[in-house]
């Protein structure tokens, strides 16, 4: 294969020309090749240490179910806690603290409101939403502060035709606020 | 002819330039279609009254609705997508190769009739899909959303161009192919097996068809798919035009022979072992995730292979950068194409695109590629034309200038705004309170918190589409003052040239076939032999590369000729091509198909749907509510604490077509069954913000009006069944009953809940109760809802005793299998006394 060169230095110009087209033969540029082999060796390195060496990297499925199970420990006993110190006499106490109401109010208009109504008589612009009314007298899981606080935190028992279980989205004061939020409302 | 070798003859040659001309014209104008659609759809990202409302605002109340199904998100986008791709810069690319084609082999198309059957049979493809895709006739899966008439349709005419295209090389006057036409060769092998395979299906109507995979193994062929139409229809194609045109109109010589060598067998080998980049952290089984990140990871190099090329062409002829508009966007082309794929291989690993995968960052990547890369290339190649095509200098110098700027400056928009509302609304939706037990945000506030950028983003791209609009113009100016030019030339035909003629052994029987064969097959024995075994292969492996590397050393002149006389045969060219391209599917795909069946699921099997689900099923999928909302909760712990449990293999394993989706401009569904009433979705699917006030999902009004087909429902499950989805028995009147009862059962419980019915157009509002509810009873909403109560359902499977991964040799082992057996038995004991505790469960 016969090659002429550049005259203006030693790059190879290949004699065969396409519709006019000509073309170098320069060598490949040293970084281009080594950013190449390195994204190789590294695959190979990667691939051994993962499946191929006793090493104990441990699997997603693994690792992830340990940081939930983590997670859900430590919820668990933020509830708990908040359970055991809560009765329906501090519930009512909260709902008269408006610090409390306030962020209750918040978490209400959030995540409440879409289904309750920002009212919370579970109409919007007169048209009834999902949810049932907050503002009448009738509680279909009883009416005591720590009912209202056991069906948000666990929601209803069919959840296609009621509320899913709000533990977890909202630790225990928040559903605590929630609630104070609710009382005071209701008292009004 | 005589026999004298090295004797040639005069030919004269008119070149079909007409073709040319046609398809110019095409992807010029399916290019604004395809932008127009684009925009809009932007829009409707920030403004929901954009499907459909609107036209009350334009014809000043004339025409009332809340929404117009026709011109919905879900349904527009594929409308987008596939006018882009296929309308755009499929016309674009066939306008190039019949350029360059014609002059690269010295000769006119093979055959004028063919040529034309291509170009028309194309735009009615595309016609069809215009009509089709707003209808709400689609497969569900990206990019490949039509229907399987036009799937046919596709198929031939595809062939047809291959035919004329391989006829053409068959009758070349240029003894030896150029690197364009290695890449044009690349594009038409690859998109024909690429296209057969995720197309296979089963009809279950001339309107509807199951495809033939499920679940992961469906997500796998589709992103096999989705991935290489991305190299090998908007690239590889793209590659060759530039080879072609830049040095054509720089007038410099290519930078490098050899780098086009390496570069273009690099590329078209690695490119299609990527696919899997797209599922990253999903329930896709780890180790094809692994070769996705790393295959990703090593196609940086070839991809820039072809920018070097570009550019470095362009050394000694910068000064043209100031003056002449067809090389500005040239070098933004190729600039662009530099930087889209530094960033795939960055958005393919796995913490990266833990952040980046269901955001708008990705949408951004995509379209630095189409806009930039393609859209560019377009616009240089037809500046560049159209003067010799209509024998006229351009119309305007300036204009084509103005174009590119706006265009620049649009597309910057795009990128930029689209990189920030991605990353911000990634971060946004990982952001735990200060325990880390708790997201912070709501999905919707993390869309509501983008709007600005997603205007501007809206902005970029029309700001892109306006630049188009000048090239409209310019060029249809130019036209109007030239006439039509079919170029004529004279070359010489080399009597009894010896193209062609290279035996199958001399091209197949040589050092760099043998050793890169033995090189691979040792490679890929390591992928999945037991370990021991596998070490073995990987010496192997390395130690015929090693040897490869000393052959060549040995004898470069030898293989540098074999590789020129190849390239002087096109038939053993591409069937090399075939096999490189061929592979890395292969070994990817066959071992899921074959081993992941349903039987081979480990904890959770998903619920068969009932008839009234599978029809809301098919209802959703028409509707393009995958292009908002994904059914895959990765395993991380961000998704897992919104969205509930991991998605697991087995859950999905039933879903012709899979819907794990891409993007989520909406909260990801896979859980969604059972988590709210059915009030609640129907409230929700009639008027989202009466639910939620910054909802930007679009009204489903016609849900309410439209009637669930329950008469197709038997002969769709038929299909089903045939592909393996284990429906029970049952005759055809029992299917359409149940469906009957389910769908009454739950319109009895809204019409206790006393929701809003919506009256179909001229008949009167239900009266009673019971009214109400057998008026509902039949409509697509109920269907919609029982499919969307149905998602996340699944059976436990009882591990079977003791059934452990026997590593074969000669079946396909995997890898993720091989690496628990290795030390299971640690494995085992310690996993049942630390047991962790299920979380999330939803029944």
């Amino acid at each position: 294969m016969s090659k002429k060169t550049d005259s203006s230095d030693s790059i190879i110009l290949r004699d065969h020309t396409y519709d006019g087209i000509e073309e170098y033969d320069q060598k490949l540029p040293n970084w281009w090749l080594f950013t190449l082999y390195i994204t190789m060796v590294w695959f190979v390195f990667a691939w051994v240490a993962y499946y191929q060496l006793p090493i104990d990297i441990p699997d997603d499925f693994e690792k992830l179910e340990g940081q939930i199970a983590v997670i859900e420990e430590k919820k668990q006993a933020e509830l708990n806690k908040m359970m055991a110190s809560i009765n329906d006499e501090s519930l009512m106490e909260m709902s008269t603290d408006t610090s409390h109401t306030a962020a209750g109010q918040a978490i209400f208009e959030t995540k409440c409101a879409a289904c309750h109504g920002l009212d919370l008589s579970a109409t919007m612009a007169g048209v009834a939403l999902p949810g049932v009314s907050l503002t009448d007298e009738e509680w279909l899981y009883g009416n005591k502060p720590l009912d209202i606080m056991k069906i948000v935190t666990n929601g209803s028992p069919d959840v296609t035709k009621g509320m899913i279980a709000w533990s977890s989205q909202l630790s225990g004061s928040e559903i605590a606020q929630v609630v104070a939020y609710i009382l005071r409302k209701q008292s009004s | 002819m005589t026999s004298d070798s090295g004797t040639s003859r005069k030919v004269t040659i008119e070149f079909d330039d007409k073709i040319t001309r046609w398809f110019m014209i095409a992807s010029i104008g399916w290019s604004v279609v395809a932008m127009l659609v684009g925009a809009l759809i932007a829009f409707q990202l920030n403004f929901w009254q954009m499907n459909g409302k609107f036209l009350e605002w334009i014809t000043f109340g004339l025409f009332q609705s809340e929404g117009v199904e026709y011109l919905t998100f879900g349904r527009l986008r594929p409308l987008h997508t596939n006018a882009a791709i296929f309308a755009f810069v499929g016309n674009m690319m066939f306008c190039g190769v019949y350029y360059s084609t014609q002059r690269l082999c010295k000769t006119r198309m093979f055959s004028d009739m063919l040529s034309k059957i291509h170009f028309w049979g194309w735009q009615l493809i595309i016609v069809f899909a215009a009509v089709t895709l707003p209808a709400g006739l689609t497969r569900g899966k990206e990019y490949a959303e039509l229907i399987w008439p036009i799937n046919i349709m596709v198929a031939v005419i595809w062939l047809v161009f291959g035919a004329n295209f391989f006829l053409t090389l068959k009758i070349r006057r240029e003894k030896s192919l150029y690197v364009a036409l290695w890449f044009y060769i690349a594009t038409i092998i690859t998109v024909t097996m690429l296209y057969v395979v995720n197309h296979l299906q089963i009809p279950t109507s001339l309107t509807h068809s199951y495809p033939v995979f499920a679940g992961v193994q469906d997500a796998l062929v589709q992103w096999w798919y989705g991935h290489n139409a991305v190299a090998f229809f908007l690239t590889t194609p793209i590659l060759g035009i530039m080879y072609y045109f830049l040095p054509k109109a720089c007038g410099r010589p290519v930078y490098s022979y050899r780098l086009s060598i390496v570069h273009f067998w690099s590329l078209v080998f690695i490119y299609i072992w990527a696919g899997p980049h797209h599922l990253l952290n999903t329930a896709l089984p780890k180790w094809l995730q692994v070769l996705g990140m790393f295959f990703s990871l090593m196609l940086w190099a070839p991809s820039w292979g072809g920018m070097l090329n570009g550019l470095l062409t362009l050394r000694g002829a910068w000064d043209k950068l100031r003056t002449d508009p067809v090389i500005k966007f040239f070098v933004a082309s190729i600039t662009f194409y530099g930087m889209s794929t530094f960033e795939g291989p960055l958005l393919s690993i796995r913490s990266v695109s833990a952040l980046a995968h269901y955001t708008d960052w990705i949408v951004g990547h995509v379209h630095s590629g189409t806009l930039g890369w393609n859209g560019f290339m377009a616009a240089a190649m037809f500046y560049w034309m159209a003067p010799k095509l209509w024998g006229k200098p351009l119309w305007s110098k300036s204009l084509a200038n103005m174009h590119f700027w706006i265009g620049l400056v649009g597309i910057l928009l795009y990128v930029a705004s689209l990189w920030f509302a991605g990353i911000i609304q990634g971060l946004m939706l990982n952001e735990t309170d200060p325990t880390g037990t708790r997201l912070v945000n709501e999905f919707v506030q993390t869309v509501d918190k983008i709007q600005l950028l997603m205007l501007t983003r809206a902005i970029g791209g029309t700001l892109y589409l306006i630049g188009f609009v000048l090239l409209v113009v310019n060029i249809w100016k130019t036209a109007k003052s030239g006439s039509p030019v079919n170029e004529t030339r004279e070359v010489f035909e080399e009597i009894d040239s010896d193209k062609d003629k290279m035996t199958w052994k001399a091209a197949f029987q040589n050092d760099p076939i043998a050793l890169t064969f033995w090189g691979l097959f040792f490679g890929i024995l390591w992928f999945f032999l037991p370990p021991g075994a596998s070490h073995m292969a990987l010496l192997c492996t390395l130690g015929f590369s090693a040897y490869a590397v000393y052959r060549f050393k040995q004898n470069s002149e030898g293989w540098s000729k074999w590789y020129d006389q190849l390239s002087e045969n096109y038939l053993p060219f591409s069937v090399l091509v075939l096999i490189a391209a061929a592979l890395g599917g292969i070994i990817q795909i066959v071992p899921t198909i074959t081993v992941n069946r349903a039987v081979n699921i480990e904890d959770r099997l998903q619920s068969v749907y009932t008839p009234l689900e599978l029809a809301g099923r098919d209802v959703y999928i028409s509707e393009g509510c995958y292009n908002c909302h994904s059914q895959m909760i990765r395993t991380l712990v961000p998704d897992v604490l919104r969205y509930g449990d991991y998605s697991r293999l087995g859950e999905s394993i039933y879903d012709h077509p899979f819907q794990w989706g891409s993007k989520r401009t909406g909260p990801d569904l896979a859980r969604e069954g059972g988590m709210r009433g059915d009030s609640w979705h129907y409230l929700h699917m009639l008027d989202p913000r009466s639910i939620n006030q910054q909802s930007r999902m679009p009204n489903y009004p016609w849900l309410f009006t439209k009637k669930t087909d329950f008469k197709s429902l038997p002969g769709k499950i038929a299909v089903q069944q045939r592909l393996g989805v284990p429906f029970p028995i049952m005759t055809p009147e029992e299917i359409e009953q149940h469906a009957r009862e389910q769908a009454l059962e739950i319109a009895q419980g809204l019409v206790d809940e006393e929701v809003k019915i919506v009256p179909e157009k001229g008949v009167d509002e239900p009266g009673s109760p019971a009214e109400a509810r057998d008026h509902l009873a039949g409509k697509q909403i109920i269907a919609l809802i029982a499919y969307l109560q149905k998602l996340g359902s699944y059976e436990d499977v009882v591990p079977k005793d003791a059934d452990p991964i026997e590593p074969r040799i000669f079946k396909p082992g995997i890898p993720d299998k091989l690496r628990m057996n290795e030390d299971s038995e640690e494995e085992v004991t310690d996993s049942e006394e630390g047991a962790t505790t299920p979380v999330a469960q939803n029944p």
